[in-house]
């Protein structure tokens, strides 16, 4: 068990940081999300984000500024084209101003680029930190969950961080053109005639009003739609991927029955969403269309106190032109992409640990007499109520030992693997590496386990050869190539410096580069989890004399009788009972040895 | 045993077209109702506003008629889009439950070979995302003569109003769309570059968490964190471009509307000077522009009306789906569950796969279909069990045609297991209980111990209540469980295809012997690759290229070399395998057809530890590989064994019997 772990943060690269432990742990219940609402979860993490980028946003206040002159511009323009220029029987003058207003949008094209600019310095690393983060979950979750989720991680890293970064660059896009719209035009209407605030600004902060206190209801509306929504996508392509079994099951009853209550569940909801949306238009109307009403109202007032024909049509520009769509756009998103937004968010927010990386210079044991490893009374079990797979094992490796260990499947062997290695701790019982507790150690120095199932990444053979060992001499390559019988693989693939996809490769390739990969540590036990399943009986034997000729001991999961018998000693796992001895003398002492014997030698495999 | 039929199956499916056009249609003539009326609101505001302001100007007082117009007009626009809102949104939100409910039905009670024609990814989004887009086409169709209204009636006004700004409108915005776009460099595309990074990282990705396995034991996490994320660089500087491209276009056309409003107010200003408009008439002028310029909102509506049509195309064939026929017809109770085939063709994509064959399984049998991979196994099975039906000849079940009985009846008779069973429901438990008829508790867990799935169960976090996505499954587990769901219902036929592939021998012999132990409860099919397997069976069946080549004991068949070679050749030294492996599967579950036969599989080890998702997941035990080729199996049934088998002889004299009946000369077809 590690008690250090890293945490990514969103915009930071990886700083370490302390997390509770579970990288070893078997078997972990799904993150549970921190207290609190979406929103607030959402806004706890996104302010020291934006704390860190307080430049970028007075930039991007900067270049609105042009915007808000535009706006500014634009009524008072034609207010003063009106009142000294067309009205005033100077037609020039008219046009004149109106070239104001033309010449004030001209910036507006820099402007624009000045703020995509800004945008693209406040989203890009908002989507780095979420991809960092999706990554680290995908590979912490897969470390410590029973079932690797792997399109769902996926779809995390390419797909929701793609909708949070549009919808966040939508919001920062309407709410900063809502700001400096609705500044320049209320600017503009004080310039004109200052009473025209107390006419125009109560609907406009009553619309606003209203709608923020619709906001936080029609969210959660949101959500249980988006929630519904994916339920049912859930269910869908379960459905899609199980046709020939729902129909071999007779299951299409319930199968159709499942997925109507799921569709109408997510229809009640979208229902539920059209009612906000009716109501979101009223407030929008209270917001954009009531202050040009009371404006006619307020008129008479307003010209009695010096208000010129201009002013008046001046304000109805900055009122129907300018401001009504600034609130519309805003409005518009505020009600369906920020509520995606928080949903798709929320689901980065809280800690993505990492197990650290071992450290650079490892203690290494010194080689002694004592056996390199261990076990005393080891008991594993699932969970407090469940049988346990080892029970009270006692079991003894030299240090250049060679065991075998053999038994149906579900016997435990996979799991003595894990303990023996020290990435699954025991739930009783002790396991000691060279004489010492495993966690005085650290146990890449110590053992290598090698899995069934092989890990080989796009890049070159010496890449992938090396993974265990960075450091290893391409003497040392060239030899392991030779012993293992990966040679007829490397030429295929072009050398060991040509790159390839390890989609070309079958498994039984992939296990002998693995099975290489373990050739060149120089770890004094090496663990084979049926890490030669997918060989034939010859190429398994090559490589496994190779691996027994290396120095230290060897144990090896067995999927053959062919590999226990080269063993010196063989452990029969049944459950929690177990047999060990030599190859010679367990059919004698083990019924099951016997029987697997039998059925072994008539069904290769 | 009573029958509680699903809801869903109370109207028969397939008889009922999802399209009832009437149903729905009083809303959507109310949706294009009230949109037109909101749009004929909106185009007379700017007038009405207009000719306020001039009394305003010209009087001094509050022009009281036609500020009650004004209100009038702006209450109808807002009340009348909310309506739009609301009933559009309800009327969308009914129909796509009602068309996603519809295409799952089809799809279910289909024969399940249409739908896997379509990958199942595909057919996930068609179910989704293409039936949301398809059900907003009513809508958004109804609401688009409103769109369409507003832009042109704005152009109309203006021209009543006045002919000189309405003309400098029609001819200056070609020329300044013509203009900006001139502005808008046309610079490389760099969302290709962007997604190319990011299929990176999803590679990447994808790699690691196949190999999670290695980066545990060997504490690589936070390298390959490193690893991961290094193209995180490049991807952030595509899209820096992606948002400087947008910025340049929206700078362009963020300078149309106000050049054109200053243009057209330009105009409408010199008009003002003549006295040939009003102020008012100059503030309409002003607000029916940005109307006309809105035809660009028509873009939006026409593609989301485009969207819904194709996505429409893409449900039709699904829609066009029509239940597994049926005629009512009851098994006799208590039969013994003899099952008889009569010169069966199965053609798929052109070609006969299964060709004239007849054979008859006795009730309470056991009979082994034997051949090398593609000659038509598991189809033979599924055809047994009428997951697919054939172009020609009949089945029957104790007599009774499987065509003429009700499927769900079917199901509660006929249970199938599989090499790769996907597993449905929401725990260990419910998964073994899943499909018709649901077993009782106890019965699940007698189903689990006969399948030898109880052990591994009772190690699970929760046992039987452990949700199926917290438990880690080997795909040998995987298989236990799907046999467990069969087993968990006493129908009188039991079809086995290949579904004891990933399970250790000593494992298999434990589950053999449950069988046995079942043996008088029902018929046994059982499509194997194992020689044990085809011994331990009361007959055995051997096709060849989708034709019978000879029925009868495996001790009998096992003296023509023939025979003995289909088991060598069972397990190839398998050629280079190309592809990843969830291509080999994907490839391989299609061209399997209806039942995915996982021909060439048999990954029998002691150990089964590949963990696989919660369906399909073994597919990649299912790519041998060319060092992966299992050695030729000795010789199981070689004489002496083949001596012992007969010992069993007398019951299976008798059984061979009526088992062969070589319907059609044909060239080799009998060995015996």
């Amino acid at each position: 068990m590690t008690p250090e772990h890293t945490t990514v943060t969103a915009p930071a690269a990886v700083p370490p940081g302390a997390g509770p432990a579970g990288a070893g742990e078997p078997s972990v219940p799904p993150p549970v999300p921190p207290p609190g609402t979406a929103f607030g979860r959402v806004v706890r993490e996104a302010r020291p984000y934006l704390r860190a980028r307080t430049r970028v946003i007075a930039l991007l206040g900067g270049w609105s500024l042009l915007e808000f002159a535009q706006t500014f511009l634009g009524g008072f323009a034609v207010a003063r084209a009106i009142d000294s220029g067309f009205l005033d029987g100077a037609p020039a003058t008219g046009l004149l101003w109106l070239a104001v207003a033309a010449v004030a949008a001209l910036p507006a094209a820099v402007a624009t680029r000045g703020v995509f600019a800004g945008l693209a310095d406040l989203v890009e690393p908002l989507r780095d930190g979420l991809v960092r983060r999706a990554v680290a979950r995908a590979i912490g979750t897969a470390l410590t969950g029973p079932t690797a989720a792997t399109t769902g991680s996926v779809s995390q890293i390419t797909h929701q961080s793609e909708i949070a970064r549009d919808g966040w660059a939508g919001l920062v896009l309407s709410l900063r053109s809502f700001v400096f719209t609705a500044a320049g035009a209320l600017a503009g209407m004080a310039v004109l005639a200052p009473r025209l605030l107390l006419v125009t600004l109560p609907p406009l902060l009553l619309g606003l009003g209203l709608f923020l206190a619709t906001l936080a209801p029609m969210a959660a509306r949101q959500r249980a739609y988006l929630t519904a929504d994916e339920a049912f996508a859930a269910h869908a392509g379960q459905t899609a991927a199980a046709l020939r079994d729902i129909a071999a099951a007779g299951a299409a009853g319930r199968v159709v029955a499942e997925a109507g209550a799921l569709a109408g569940e997510q229809a009640v909801q979208a229902r539920s969403l059209a009612r906000w949306a009716a109501v979101r238009i009223v407030a929008l109307a209270v917001c954009g269309q009531l202050p040009p009403l009371l404006l006619l109202l307020a008129a008479p007032w307003l010209m009695r106190h010096g208000l010129t024909s201009g002013a008046l049509v001046g304000a109805f520009t900055y009122l129907t032109y300018s401001l009504a769509p600034a609130v519309h756009a805003l409005l518009g998103v505020l009600g369906t992409a920020a509520g995606r937004l928080v949903v798709v968010l929320d689901r980065f927010t809280g800690p993505a640990p990492l197990p650290p990386p071992p450290p650079g210079r490892a203690f290494v044991p010194p080689r002694t007499a004592r056996p390199v490893a261990e076990l005393r009374a080891v008991t594993f079990a699932y969970g407090p109520g469940a049988r346990p797979v080892l029970d009270r094992l006692d079991l003894t490796v030299p240090s250049d030992g060679h065991l075998a260990v053999v038994g149906p499947s579900g016997s435990g062997k996979s799991t003595l693997a894990a303990v023996l290695a020290g990435v699954v701790p025991p739930t009783g019982g002790e396991v000691r590496w060279l004489g010492l507790a495993t966690d005085a150690l650290e146990p890449t120095a110590v053992r290598t386990l090698l899995p069934q199932r092989p890990f080989v990444f796009t890049g070159t053979l010496r890449e992938n050869l090396r993974y265990l060992r960075p450091g290893a001499r391409d003497r040392e390559i060239a030899a392991t190539v030779a012993a293992i019988g990966l040679d007829a693989l490397a030429e295929r693939l072009g050398g060991v410096d040509a790159p390839f996809d390890p989609g070309l490769l079958s498994q039984g390739e992939r296990q002998l580069i693995a099975l290489g990969r373990a050739h060149l540590t120089t770890a004094p036990l090496l663990i084979l989890d049926e890490a030669t399943s997918h060989l034939d009986p010859a190429a398994e034997a090559l490589a496994e004399s190779a691996l027994a000729a290396r120095a230290g001991a060897l144990v090896v999961i067995a999927h053959r009788l062919t590999s226990a018998a080269r063993a010196e000693r063989v452990l029969v796992m049944d459950g929690a009972d177990t047999v060990c001895g030599t190859p010679a003398e367990l059919p004698a002492r083990s019924a099951l040895y016997r029987d697997l014997a039998g059925h072994w030698s008539h069904d290769p495999g | 045993m009573t029958m509680s039929r699903p809801a869903a199956q109370a109207s028969p499916p397939g008889s009922a077209p999802f399209r009832s056009p009437r149903a729905g249609r009083l809303p959507l003539a109310a949706v294009a109702l009230c949109s037109i009326g909101a749009a004929l609101a909106a185009l007379a505001l700017p007038l009405a506003l207009g000719s306020a302001v001039d009394t305003l100007v010209t009087r001094g007082e509050i022009p009281w008629p036609e500020l009650r117009l004004c209100a009038a007009l702006t209450a109808a626009e807002v009340l009348l889009d909310a309506v739009v809102a609301l009933l559009g949104g309800t009327v969308t939100a009914t129909r796509t439950a009602r068309l996603r409910t519809t295409l799952a039905d089809r799809l279910v009670h289909a024969e399940p070979r249409h739908g896997q024609a379509v990958a199942p990814g595909d057919l996930t989004t068609r179910i989704t995302a293409n039936a949301a887009e398809a059900a907003a086409v009513p809508v958004a169709a109804a609401t688009a003569a409103a769109t369409v209204l507003v832009p042109l009636g704005a152009v109309v006004a203006l021209f009543l109003i006045d002919l000189w700004p309405a003309a400098a409108l029609l001819a200056g915005a070609p020329f300044l769309i013509a203009l900006l776009r001139t502005l808008v460099r046309r610079t490389a595309d760099a969302s290709a570059d962007y997604q190319r990074e990011q299929s990176l990282i999803a590679a990447r990705t994808t790699e690691v968490l196949d190999g999670i396995d290695t980066v545990r034991a060997a504490r690589t996490a936070a390298h390959e964190h490193t690893r991961i994320t290094e193209p995180l660089t490049r991807l952030s500087a595509h899209g820096r471009l992606t948002w400087q491209i947008l910025g340049r276009a929206t700078g362009a056309s963020a300078l149309l509307l106000p050049l054109l409003t200053v243009l057209v107010l330009g105009v409408a200003g010199l008009r003002m000077s003549a006295g040939a408009i009003s102020v008012g008439e100059l503030l309409a002028v002003s607000r029916y522009t940005v109307l006309a310029v809105g035809l660009g909102v028509l873009t939006g509506a026409l593609s989301t009306i485009s969207r819904g049509r194709a996505a429409a195309r893409r449900l039709d064939p699904l829609l066009g789906l029509s239940a597994v026929p049926h005629r009512s017809l009851e098994l006799p109770p208590g039969g013994p569950g003899r099952v008889e085939l009569r010169d069966v063709d199965v053609v798929r994509d052109g070609k006969r796969l299964l060709r004239g064959v007849s054979l008859t399984v006795p009730g309470g049998t056991s009979m082994a279909v034997v051949g090398r991979s593609g000659s038509g196994k598991s189809l033979l099975a599924a055809v047994a069990g009428r997951l697919t039906d054939p172009e020609a000849g009949t089945v029957t079940l104790d007599g009774v045609r499987l065509d003429g009985v009700d499927p769900v009846r079917l199901r509660e008779e006929v249970t199938f297991a599989f090499a790769r069973p996907a597993l449905l429901g929401t725990t260990v438990g419910d998964t073994i209980a899943f499909g018709a008829g649901r077993p009782s508790g106890e019965r699940v867990r007698s189903a689990a111990r006969d399948a030898s799935a109880d052990g591994f169960i009772a190690l699970l976090p929760l046992g039987y209540r452990t949700p199926l996505e917290r438990a880690p499954l080997s795909g040998g587990e995987c298989q236990r469980l799907g046999l467990a769901r069969a087993f968990a219902r006493t129908g009188r036929l039991l079809i086995l295809d290949d579904a004891t592939s990933s399970l250790d021998t000593v494992t298999e012999h434990r589950v053999q012997r449950a069988l046995a132990r079942r043996a008088g409860a029902g018929t046994r099919i059982v499509v194997a690759h194992r020689v044990s397997t085809a011994a331990d069976a009361d007959a055995v069946v051997w096709l060849e290229n989708g034709m019978v080549r000879a029925t009868g004991p495996h001790a009998v068949l096992w003296d023509d070399p023939d025979y003995r070679a289909v088991f060598h050749a069972a397990r190839p030294t398998a050629p280079t395998a190309p592809g990843g492996p969830g291509a080999v599967g994907a490839a391989g579950e299609r061209a399997a057809g209806p039942v995915s036969g996982s021909a060439g599989s048999g990954a029998a080890g002691v150990g089964d530890g590949v963990r696989s998702m919660r369906s399909g997941g073994g597919e990649r035990e299912r790519d041998p590989g060319p060092v992966s080729g299992r050695a030729p199996t000795r010789a199981y049934g070689a004489p002496g064994q083949a001596d012992g088998t007969a010992t069993a002889g007398p019951d299976q004299g008798r059984t061979a019997g009526p088992l062969a009946r070589p319907s059609r000369p044909g060239p080799g077809r009998e060995a015996r």
